[in-house]
């Protein structure tokens, strides 16, 4: 027996079960296989790939047939060409009346070029649309791979065969393709092989003379993308292939939504208020003004009345320097960033739980996961690749459990789908916690070895009556029971959380409680298992790590610990403020008090994203100094002292930190307009005009101090050992190879806290006369204020922002889909367009907050998380009239 | 994957959906929410396959080769007039050709175009049964429709039905096996692969929940004897598939036969039910062996489901097409379960293997052929019927002596073997001897042993562009050279195939060299004979 082939008499080892194309391609014989895909199973359809083997009567397709040992394969015989030929032939006259021979054109035009094949190069009229994609019928060759990823990567089942024989059709399901369920994931583009699907954004573009391989800039999954630049442009961005964060895969937003960088509207100079009007300046004279001012402030008012957020948009370089330029420079710990505003809660409950703020699991461990509890997030909507992976670990047989008020995408894949009364996780998560303990349904081994505070809990949920729960969260008893006893069949889980469960007065309780199931079912530090809380901005998890926030050090250290302090000064010459300072809402309360008067703000719109606007817009208005870093006029630039053009995602350099604590390089594609500079470079020019002596020569400098600074967790990192797919923290030094994986070996802080948190009911729970919920959020074709991504052909998917609400309440209401609607909340009123949805349940409304004309967030209250400070956004009582 | 077994049989439900009067649309996404799958791809699916997307109440008109030799083109041109009608392959009445299927159910044979729409109105008398005979010292496939009708639990029990299978309890798995082992015995659907090789492939397999099923979707034209056995025999079917299933350690077992046998179906279901109501089959296989469910499936009117691949797809609530091997479906086959696939035929043997031994199986027929081959001969013949032959006979003997056909150049320009993927034999080539080595070494392709008698003064070029609109009207569409090839070859024979005959002939041969499936591999064959001999005629 012999272990190896010979392929145009080649000789090949065998190579595990290796079919004869994958063996020839080895060998770098190149064979013509339309509607083969690598890592799906053969198609078989195409025939091209048809191959001779010595003592067969009849050629084999190449794609499934296995090579065996002492195989002779011929793949190029004057035969085997004839076949190909005359396949190609029958099968563009069959169905592809526009394609033509071309030794530059399409896959299969050069296809064409090569067999002699010369096509018709007839007219045809492509669908158009859709603002993203367009779909040319006439160029289409059925090879089915656009079928093949669409089911299999992004699962929107959009591209269908349907019927039989000739008649065979690909066809979207619709009349027009804008119709249709497509996504704008663009993964077909990228597999069709005659150009049939292509992206609309590239189709008069030049093609690409150079590519930068780098992080997107939208949510904080961190997918890897290939940035293609031709005259100065960015004219397509896709996947990187090779990526371990997407594959490949990308989202409507990150493949699609870069127009924003050429807009015309770009910041490009800096500017300086001049009564109601702005007037350019040069770089010298703006940041001579801020520095003059910020000096002016701190020497009559003193630290406490200058503050700082960085930005969760850029790079983990610049949330370092700005918040050491601060603490340094002014003494204060009034330093913050919107992590504050989404996420902070989680991070609270985790380091207070496990001892570290940040998700246990990696992306990872969906594939691997046999069950995923999904609570509190959307992620087919926000957080899209990752949403696609985990609809596809779950119709490839994980059991999905979906705790949600709204009924979520997901929420129709799931076997559970509890859709609970906004803010009342607490209770929720009790009572599938009392269920476990009492049904003896947990993880004893688990708890004993790893958990603490089991009899605590024990008798808390004892007194705890599962009719209150019943009443308190509106989900029926059998429901709750199965809920839990399915899980704890299928566990341990993987817990994909989200805002719902953070943005609440009881968000730090939510999660504690939710961190009591993980426990129980012997969650965190397993293999599939764990907590993965879904970031909701690129890098919203590096700006916490970088310490912008006001109580922790750069890597965590509290600020409050004199040996922290002392470490650091060692590396700043100068010792931080020992007192945490104000959290960014402390900040704007102390801003609209008079208190704090200066202001920096990086790269964020607080006018437009934060809640109670009123209240925000009072606080700004009062402020003696706003400077605002950005890349457009924002509502909140809008109200500064001073605007600083920015450099966006697609022309910064340095490091982002993704949801799964990977750090990853971000490299500029192309230089910013006009006179706008990276956020970094920025900080240090002003620090120099400050008079400290900072010289980083580049981000790599900066993230070699940061590792200096918290070498426990990023003592490894160097931009060197970034290339690729970047470093999970912690990594302490150069040859830890990252954590995949948290607390496998036991938990930071030694036992993990099982947690008593009593459930109590948010102030915006029943308020007399307001009888809706409102719940707010993203819809999946803009992202946040919608700085970027409105100004993107994505806009003409979500052109506006619209009140959903469900039919019943709609007819209550005498409102019609359509109807311009007034929402009032105690807070404040806004006008908007209302349409009904299944996707909220009775009594319950949804406003997304992507259009500042909008002012979703008039309605939002002052309501807050007593520990972390994040706001309630996911909970408002208002009222709906028709206008 | 658990789940998606669980649901059941997503076309099944989307055409129970379409009886009550449901609209595909509707019955499609009620379908994908019951059975947790994406509705788009079902709805595809569902649109592939001719049943679900026919009109309901259409009358079926037979278009097989030994209809269309008869008249078939004009019944349905005939029928026209009388609501909707469906062109399908095939009913299964080659013995009294040409035939039409009401859409209550009547079956009209030796039907005469010149009065189908007239009769139409009365419901039509039940076809007798075809004649059926045997040149085997005794028969083993036709012993009980030979004799009359068990489809009757005790009728059939009374017979014999299921004692082996009892027996077999005992004997074990390991026994089962090793007696169709020594019998030697080859698939009967057409392709001969041996029966054990596929069993026992399917027993190592790893994996729990395995699946056996009965291929009762007898596609070739020209063949009839699975529907018999389904409507006659039902019993003997069931008792081959459990102990099929006792052989390999399968829990489920399908029963898929071809919606244009609507009494096979019911015949089918009826003994079915009637088994398991006797405890033979459901919870306790025989009674007290390992659990044995058994679903009876109609078919979606795809010719292709009648091959392994395609007819899994179609279970599974997907187009009914071929997919490439591996893995075979003994292997991965149905939901990803090791699945066994057995033509009825196939099936209906192996109870008298497992009783007698695979010995005595293998000492009748020739070395290389055991047992007995079923042909089928149709209304072109001087006695048409259903014969069951040992292996060893000469096909020129069975036309000449059973079935009273002279078998020369006088009376017929030949004879199709094995439908229109089998092979067309002029008299002088019916000189053949039945036995898979010497068939294959004359290149003969005996297929499902179905034999269609064509006429000496057949139009043997229109005969050719049948047999095409057959293959383009069938072709599943996966593959590149069946779909556009056969398309294409028709379109050229209708323009004329003397005409083009050099176009049609690269045209086969592409099929022929690059189809993924033997359909698109085969059916050029009887194609480029008939092109051969009408070429010849023209040239005489």
């Amino acid at each position: 027996m012999t272990d190896h082939a010979s392929i145009d008499g080649r000789r090949v080892a065998l190579a595990g079960d290796e079919s004869v194309l994958a063996a020839a391609r080895r060998l770098g014989i190149e064979l013509p296989a339309l509607c083969h895909l690598d890592g799906e199973p053969p198609d078989g359809g195409c025939r091209l790939c048809v191959v001779e083997l010595a003592g067969a009567a009849e050629p084999v397709a190449a794609c499934h047939t296995a090579l065996r040992p002492g195989m002779e394969v011929s793949t190029d015989t004057p035969q085997l060409r004839e076949l190909r030929r005359a396949l190609l032939a029958l099968l563009i006259e069959e169905r592809a009346p526009a394609l033509r021979a071309d030794p530059a054109g399409s896959e299969v035009e050069r296809l064409m070029h090569a067999l002699g094949v010369p096509g018709r190069g007839a007219a045809s009229t492509p669908d158009r649309s859709h603002p993203l994609l367009q779909f040319d019928a006439g160029r289409c060759v059925l090879c089915r791979r656009c079928v093949q990823v669409c089911a299999g990567v992004q699962g929107a089942f959009v591209w269908n065969v349907v019927g039989r024989g000739g008649e065979a059709q690909l066809e979207f399901g619709a009349e027009r393709f804008a119709d249709s369920a497509c996504v704008g994931c663009g993964a077909c583009v990228d597999v069709c092989p005659s150009a049939a699907i292509t992206d609309r954004d590239r189709a008069d573009a030049p093609a690409p003379e150079q590519h930068t391989r780098s992080t997107c800039g939208y949510c904080g999954v961190g997918c890897q993308v290939e940035i293609g630049v031709a005259s100065g442009r960015v004219v397509c961005i896709d996947g990187a292939r090779t990526a371990t964060v997407n594959r490949g895969h990308l989202c409507a937003k990150g493949r699609y939504a870069h127009a924003w960088q050429r807009s015309h509207e770009r910041l490009e100079r800096p500017l300086l208020r001049r009564g109601e009007r702005f007037e350019p300046v040069s770089w010298d004279d703006a940041l001579g003004f801020a520095a003059d001012r910020l000096d002016r402030v701190h020497r009559a008012h003193g630290p406490d009345a200058l503050g700082v957020l960085t930005s969760s948009r850029s790079t983990n370089e610049a949330a370092y320097l700005l918040q050491k330029l601060f603490r340094v420079r002014f003494g204060t710990n009034h330093v913050d960033c919107c992590a504050r505003v989404c996420h902070a809660s989680t991070a609270h409950a985790l380091r207070s739980v496990t001892g570290t703020g940040a998700a246990s699991a990696c992306y990872d461990d969906i594939e691997l996961a046999r069950a995923i509890v999904v609570a509190g997030a959307n992620p087919t909507e926000a957080h899209p690749v990752l949403g696609a992976r985990i609809a596809q670990r779950v119709r490839a047989g994980a059991r999905l459990f979906v705790i949600d008020p709204r009924r979520i995408e997901l929420a129709g894949l799931a076997q559970h789908h509890l859709a609970l009364r906004p803010g009342t996780n607490v209770a929720l998560f009790d009572a599938l916690a009392k269920l476990l303990i009492e049904e003896d349904r947990f993880d004893h081994a688990y708890v004993a070895e790893r958990c603490g505070g089991l009899a605590a809990l024990t008798a808390h949920l004892h007194g705890l009556s599962l009719d209150d729960a019943v009443r308190i969260t509106g989900v029926s008893l059998p429901a709750l029971r199965a809920f839990a006893l399915d899980l704890a069949s299928h566990g341990p889980a993987l817990f994909v959380t989200g805002l719902g469960l953070s943005e609440l007065t009881q968000g730090v309780a939510s999660v504690k409680a939710l961190c009591n199931l993980a426990l129980l079912t012997g969650a965190l530090g397993r293999e599939g298992a764990g907590l993965l809380p879904l970031r909701g901005q690129n890098n919203v998890q590096g700006n916490a790590d970088m310490g912008a926030a006001p109580d922790l050090l750069t890597g965590y250290q509290p600020v409050a610990d004199p040996a922290v302090r002392a470490h650091f000064a060692q590396h700043w010459g100068v010792e931080p403020p020992s007192a945490p300072g104000d959290t960014l809402p402390e900040m704007l309360d102390a801003a609209a008090a008079g208190r704090l008067r200066a202001l920096w703000v990086q790269g964020e719109d607080l006018a437009q994203s934060d809640p109670n606007q009123t209240h925000v817009l009072a606080a700004l208005e009062r402020l003696e100094l706003l400077v605002v870093q950005e890349l457009f006029m924002t509502e909140t630039a809008r109200r500064a002292h001073v605007v600083l053009p920015a450099a966006g995602v697609l022309e910064q350099s340095g490091t982002f930190t993704n949801a799964e604590r990977r750090v990853q390089r971000v490299r500029p594609a192309l230089p910013p307009p006009g006179e706008a500079r990276p956020d970094w470079e920025v900080i240090q020019a002003a620090a120099q005009r400050l008079g400290l002596d900072w010289r980083y020569p580049d981000p790599a400098a900066v993230l070699a101090e940061i590792t200096r600074v918290a070498p426990a967790s990023f003592g490894g990192l160097a931009l060197e050992r970034l290339e690729g797919d970047g470093l999970q923290w912690p990594c302490p030094d150069a040859s830890h190879p990252g954590t995949r994986r948290l607390h496998t070996q036991g938990f930071l802080c030694g036992r993990a806290r099982l947690s008593v948190v009593p459930f109590a009911a948010s102030p915006e729970a029943s308020v007399p006369g307001y009888s809706l919920t409102l719940l707010t959020g993203r819809v999946r074709d803009q992202y946040n204020v919608g700085t970027m991504t409105r100004r993107t052909a994505l806009s003409a998917l979500a052109p506006c922002d619209w009140l959903e609400l469900a039919s019943e309440d709609a007819s209550a209401l005498g409102i019609r889909d359509g109807a311009r609607v007034r929402v009032a909340s105690r807070w404040g009123g806004i006008e908007v367009l209302a349409r009904t949805s299944d996707r909220v349940t009775e009594g319950i409304c949804f406003l997304s907050f992507h259009h500042p004309e909008t002012h979703t967030n008039r309605l939002t209250g002052p309501q807050r998380d007593p520990e972390s400070n994040c706001p309630e956004y996911k909970l408002t009582a208002v009222r709906v009239d028709v206008c | 994957m658990t789940s998606r077994w669980e649901a059941g049989f997503p076309l099944v439900q989307v055409r129970e959906k379409l009886r009550r009067g449901m609209a595909l649309p509707l019955a499609v996404a009620e379908t994908a929410r019951a059975t947790g799958q994406p509705a788009a791809p079902l709805l595809a699916a569902a649109r592939s396959h001719a049943d679900l997307v026919a009109a309901p109440g259409a009358t079926r008109v037979c278009r097989g080769t030994s209809c269309e030799l008869r008249g078939a083109a004009r019944i349905a041109e005939a029928l026209s007039g009388n609501g909707p009608v469906r062109s399908v392959h095939c009913l299964g009445y080659c013995h009294r050709s040409p035939a039409v299927l009401s859409a209550n159910g009547g079956v009209f044979v030796d039907a005469d175009p010149a009065r189908i729409a007239l009769d139409f109105g009365r419901p039509p008398p039940l076809p007798s049964a075809p004649r059926v005979g045997s040149l085997a010292s005794e028969p083993i496939v036709t012993r009980r429709i030979g004799r009359g009708d068990f489809s009757q639990l005790s009728k059939a029990r009374g017979d014999g039905a299921y004692q082996t299978l009892l027996k077999a309890l005992s004997l074990g798995r390991e026994g089962v096996l090793r007696e169709v082992e020594r019998s030697g015995e080859r698939g009967r659907g057409g392709a001969g692969f041996p029966t054990a090789v596929k069993w026992r492939a399917a027993a190592a397999a790893p994996g729990d929940r395995k699946v056996v099923i009965a291929n009762g979707d007898e596609g070739d034209p020209g063949s009839f004897v699975d529907r018999v056995l389904l409507e006659r025999d039902p019993h003997g079917v069931l008792e081959g598939l459990a102990l099929c299933a006792l052989a390999v350690g399968a829990e489920l077992g399908v029963v898929f036969v071809r919606s244009e046998y609507p009494r096979a179906v019911q015949r089918m279901g009826e003994a079915a039910r009637e088994a398991e109501r006797a405890g033979l089959l459901g919870p306790r296989l025989g009674g007290d062996g390992p659990p044995f469910a058994v679903r009876v499936v109609e078919g979606f009117g795809s010719y292709v489901c009648g091959e392994e691949t395609a007819l899994i797809a179609a279970l599974e609530g997907e187009r009914g097409e071929v997919r490439p091997r591996p893995p075979f479906p003994s292997e991965r086959g149905l939901f990803g379960r090791p699945t066994v696939v057995n033509n009825v035929e196939t099936l209906v043997n192996v109870p008298w293997i497992v009783e007698r031994g695979g010995d005595a199986f293998a000492a009748i027929g020739t070395k290389h052929s055991n047992g007995t081959k079923v042909l089928c001969l149709d209304a072109g013949f001087g006695q048409p019927g259903i014969v069951e032959v040992p292996f060893g006979l000469s096909l020129r003997d069975v036309i000449q002596d059973w079935g009273a056909t002279s078998c020369s150049d006088s009376e017929l320009a030949g004879v199709l073997v094995g439908g229109p993927m089998g092979s067309f034999l002029t008299p002088d080539r019916c000189d053949v001897t039945l036995c898979w080595a010497v068939l294959a070494q004359r290149g003969v392709r005996l297929g499902h042993g179905g034999l269609v008698a064509v006429p000496r003064d057949t139009d043997l070029a229109a005969l050719a562009t049948q047999l095409l609109r057959f293959v383009a009207t069938e072709s599943c569409g996966r593959c590149v050279p069946c779909r556009a090839g056969s398309t294409r070859a028709l379109e050229l024979a209708s323009r004329g195939v003397l005409e083009n005959a050099a176009a049609l002939r690269s045209v086969l041969w592409l099929m022929r060299n690059a189809s993924l499936c033997p359909f698109g591999r085969e059916a050029p064959g009887p194609v480029e004979t008939l092109l051969a001999l009408a070429e010849r005629e023209v040239q005489a």
